[in-house]
């Protein structure tokens, strides 16, 4: 490895705050313009309203950057925050980070739940919120050292782009004898050439010896981050117990972890194999009810598609825990060992893969009309070393094939290479180019809003078509589901607050499968609860995965199975034994309804937050091309003349095809308005000022905000 | 005998996981399951057969990633 020298330019020495009830009730604030590091204490009305997670980040933002704030502003944030429950060991999910930023690619404040150990760690180091601002000129590593009550501030020099090296080499230069003490968050080196990166967050496996990564991958925080000229930011700290959170009721937290871990090592095995397979056993799933991308979102099947699901992957993981926080039963961060790529800096030498998820292989592999589980691996690894993130990178790549074989773009516009569906090594070409800040790929990690824009302008495509096929709203690109036959999850993506991610809502199954919610009120019911508990997780440091993937055997008799109502009163009991503060289930949606309606403010602040954003390209709604509606024809047919009472005697496709876009696109506006009346929202998206006071997020800003909009 | 969610049902030549499900109660939200490890899905419920002594899970509400 090369040689580095840290260069330490500010110390800072606290006394650690006590964490009581999962609360350490203090705020750290690094700024790298001034290298002014300052602890606050976060004021009690703002813990009862924010909760913590996510609506720490999002207060805490708003506090610093303006309406004309950008991306690249020094004053544009990143926060990092678990929650109350985050750092409980055992707990299923137990170990989240939430990170915000105003994301280069949407404008809008982003949101990432990311696992490893540096919420946790960060939290029990004293500090409930970790918030960055300025931008420093040199390279900077930010230590926060909870083992000796010190934050410090390194100039670096020498240190490698390369993510897993680097993480591998101040994991080792801060805790040498006890690597498990140190947790990294760093980008890679595309993350500066592009708007995509992620950042990477690591665990120390101490069975396999080496450091382990989760993605903050969405709207490009790795791209901030590396923007400010952030190296790595390192938590240090010791011993972890169930104790550490210093709980209201020892007993009752004790219990109801273990009820939650118990049911989960018990009906893992019989259910989703999630321990063994991750999320790979939605490929087959997916693939089997048309909903896995194919081809940019053209098809949602794929004949090959056994060959990147868990039957495959199940062979190629190597064995062993993969939890990405302490004791989790469901332990899905798998991992591939002794992966040798076949191009890139890599080439021929072995190296550990985190992954694949669900989303990485559906958005690099069937996505890019590739079947082939070794590529995606190669995608997931380059991704992952050079700070990128695989959904924007799957869904991109995805957009520019589509658009290589409609001619919209040609050899002359990529640098020669041919972008067909299927070319792998083209492909990854993309990536190393984004890595060397040179060539077609420079554009492509620009992200499709702006890739439609350049190819429009500058190469003279027909940007209608590209409007209909880039698969991206609010500027961010979709996560890999197909939503063409169901109008919720259309509603889960073109609402969803910071773009295209199923992390809201993911309602396809129970809506398109299963015809559970019919009317438009329905899906407006679905399209409350479902997002606001979701969001729940968010603030209180967890992962959703135990809430619903693995469910009590007497589920199904329940009338609305969906929600997992006997998960939902484990997480009440969880967060009232953790922080003392009483709360039945029926408490959780109104703390999130909170923190929910204050994003969609934000949006708001930001210039956006209304109706004209909560759009969709076609792609998403239904068949763009006669060759799309043809390979679903009886489908589409039935479309018309069952639902819309059409007469299609006589009709040629192209007329079909644009009086099924008619009535579709309708329905989504119809679907906006019920939503949007359940919300307590306006016609036009904004919540009303009824439903701010509801609320209590009333605040004199906030009022002025709706003011300034014509709401009050 | 099959069994299913490890509880022993009889089986009977030609059974498919349709009949099954129908012969379950609140099955209604099952869009797949587990025949011998193997994953099945809605759209091939009425045409896979169950082969006798067969071990099946009945996987949860699909709910997303």
């Amino acid at each position: 490895m090369a040689e580095f020298t840290l260069k330490e330019i500010k110390s800072l020495e606290y006394v650690r705050p006590e964490i009581e009830k999962g609360y350490t009730d203090h705020s750290l604030h690094v700024d790298l313009s001034s290298k002014d590091i300052k602890i606050n204490p976060i004021e009690p009305k703002v813990k009862e309203k924010f909760i913590g997670g996510k609506g720490y980040d999002l207060w805490f933002m708003w506090n610093s950057v303006s309406g004309k704030t950008k991306w690249n502003d020094p004053e544009n944030a990143i926060c990092i925050a678990s929650g109350p429950l985050g750092g409980t060991p055992g707990y299923p999910g137990g170990g989240k980070s939430i990170v915000t930023t105003i994301s280069p690619l949407t404008g809008i404040p982003i949101d990432s739940n990311v696992g490893g150990y540096f919420g946790p760690y960060t939290k029990f180091s004293g500090f409930d919120i970790l918030e960055i601002t300025g931008k420093s000129d040199a390279q900077i590593v930010v230590l926060i050292d909870g083992i000796d009550s010190k934050i410090k501030l390194y100039e670096a020099e020498g240190l490698t782009d390369d993510s897993y090296t680097l993480s591998t080499q101040l994991t080792d230069y801060f805790d040498k004898e006890k690597p498990v003490n140190i947790s990294v968050v760093s980008t890679g080196s595309a993350a500066k050439h592009t708007e995509l990166g992620c950042l990477n967050f690591t665990w120390f496996d101490a069975k396999r010896k080496r450091v382990r990564y989760k993605q903050a991958g969405r709207g490009g925080i790795g791209t901030v981050f590396a923007h400010k000229n952030v190296k790595a930011v390192v938590a240090r700290w010791g011993s972890v117990s169930m104790k550490s959170n210093n709980p209201a009721d020892f007993d009752a937290m004790k219990n109801v972890t273990k009820l939650h871990a118990g049911e989960i090592n018990e009906l893992d095995p019989k259910q989703n194999r999630m321990a063994l397979v991750g999320t790979t056993h939605l490929v087959p799933i997916m693939n089997d009810h048309d909903c896995l991308p194919v081809n940019n979102f053209k098809y949602g099947m794929h004949p090959e598609a056994h060959n990147i699901g868990e039957a495959v992957y199940e062979h190629i993981f190597d064995k062993g825990f993969d939890g990405c926080w302490r004791g989790c039963a469901v332990a899905c961060a798998h991992g591939v060992k002794d992966f040798v790529p076949f191009t890139g800096p890599y080439k021929g030498q072995k190296v550990f893969v985190d992954g694949p998820e669900y989303e990485t292989v559906a958005g690099c592999g069937s996505n890019l009309g590739v079947f082939d589980p070794f590529f995606i691996l190669e995608m997931n690894f380059y991704c992952d070393t050079y700070g990128l993130d695989t959904i924007s990178i799957g869904t991109g790549i995805a957009f520019v094939m589509e658009c290589f074989e409609m001619g919209l773009i040609t050899k002359e516009h990529t640098g020669g290479m041919d972008l067909s569906f299927g070319n792998r090594l083209n492909a990854l070409e993309l990536l190393h180019q984004m890595v060397r800040g040179e060539g077609f790929g420079m554009i492509v990690g620009k992200g499709i809003r702006k890739m439609k824009a350049i190819f429009a302008k500058d190469f003279g495509a027909d940007a209608a078509i590209m409007q209909d096929i880039g698969m991206e709203s609010k500027g961010l690109e979709f996560s890999e589901y197909m939503t063409k036959e169901s109008l919720a999850q259309q509603g889960g993506y073109g609402m969803a607050l910071k773009g295209p991610q199923h992390d809201e809502a993911w309602l396809i199954f129970l809506d398109m499968v299963h015809n559970f919610m019919p009317t438009f009120e329905n899906k407006a019911e679905a399209l409350h609860w479902f997002p606001m508990f979701r969001t729940w997780f968010g603030l209180c440091g967890l992962c959703k995965l135990p809430w619903n993937d693995i469910v009590p055997e007497d589920n199904r008799q329940n009338p609305e199975p969906a929600k997992v109502v006997k998960h939902v009163g484990w997480y009440a009991d969880f967060f009232s034994s953790v922080t003392g503060r009483k709360v039945s289930p029926d408490d959780l949606i109104p703390m999130s309804e909170a923190v929910y309606n204050f994003q969609r403010l934000f949006n708001l602040k930001m210039g956006y937050g209304t109706r004209e954003f909560d759009t969709l390209p076609y792609r998403a709604v239904g068949p763009v091309t006669v060759d799309e509606y043809l390979s679903r024809v009886e489908r589409y047919d039935k479309d018309l003349t069952e639902n819309y009472k059409v007469d299609i005697t006589g009709m040629e496709i192209t007329e079909k095809v644009a009086v099924l876009r008619k009535h579709r696109e309708a329905r989504y506006e119809q679907l906006k308005d019920a939503v949007y009346k359940r919300r307590g929202w306006t016609p036009n998206g904004i919540p009303t000022l009824e439903t701010v006071k509801r609320l209590g997020i009333d605040f004199p800003d906030v009022i002025e905000l709706l003011k300034a909009n014509g709401v009050c | 005998m099959i069994t299913v969610d490890e509880k022993k049902m009889e089986w009977h030549q030609g059974i498919t996981i349709r009949e099954l499900l129908n012969r379950l109660e609140h099955t209604q939200f099952c869009a797949a399951v587990r025949l011998n490890g193997k994953l099945i899905s809605t759209p091939a419920f009425e045409t896979t057969k169950i082969p006798d002594n067969a071990v099946i899970y009945l996987l949860p509400l699909i709910a997303g990633g």
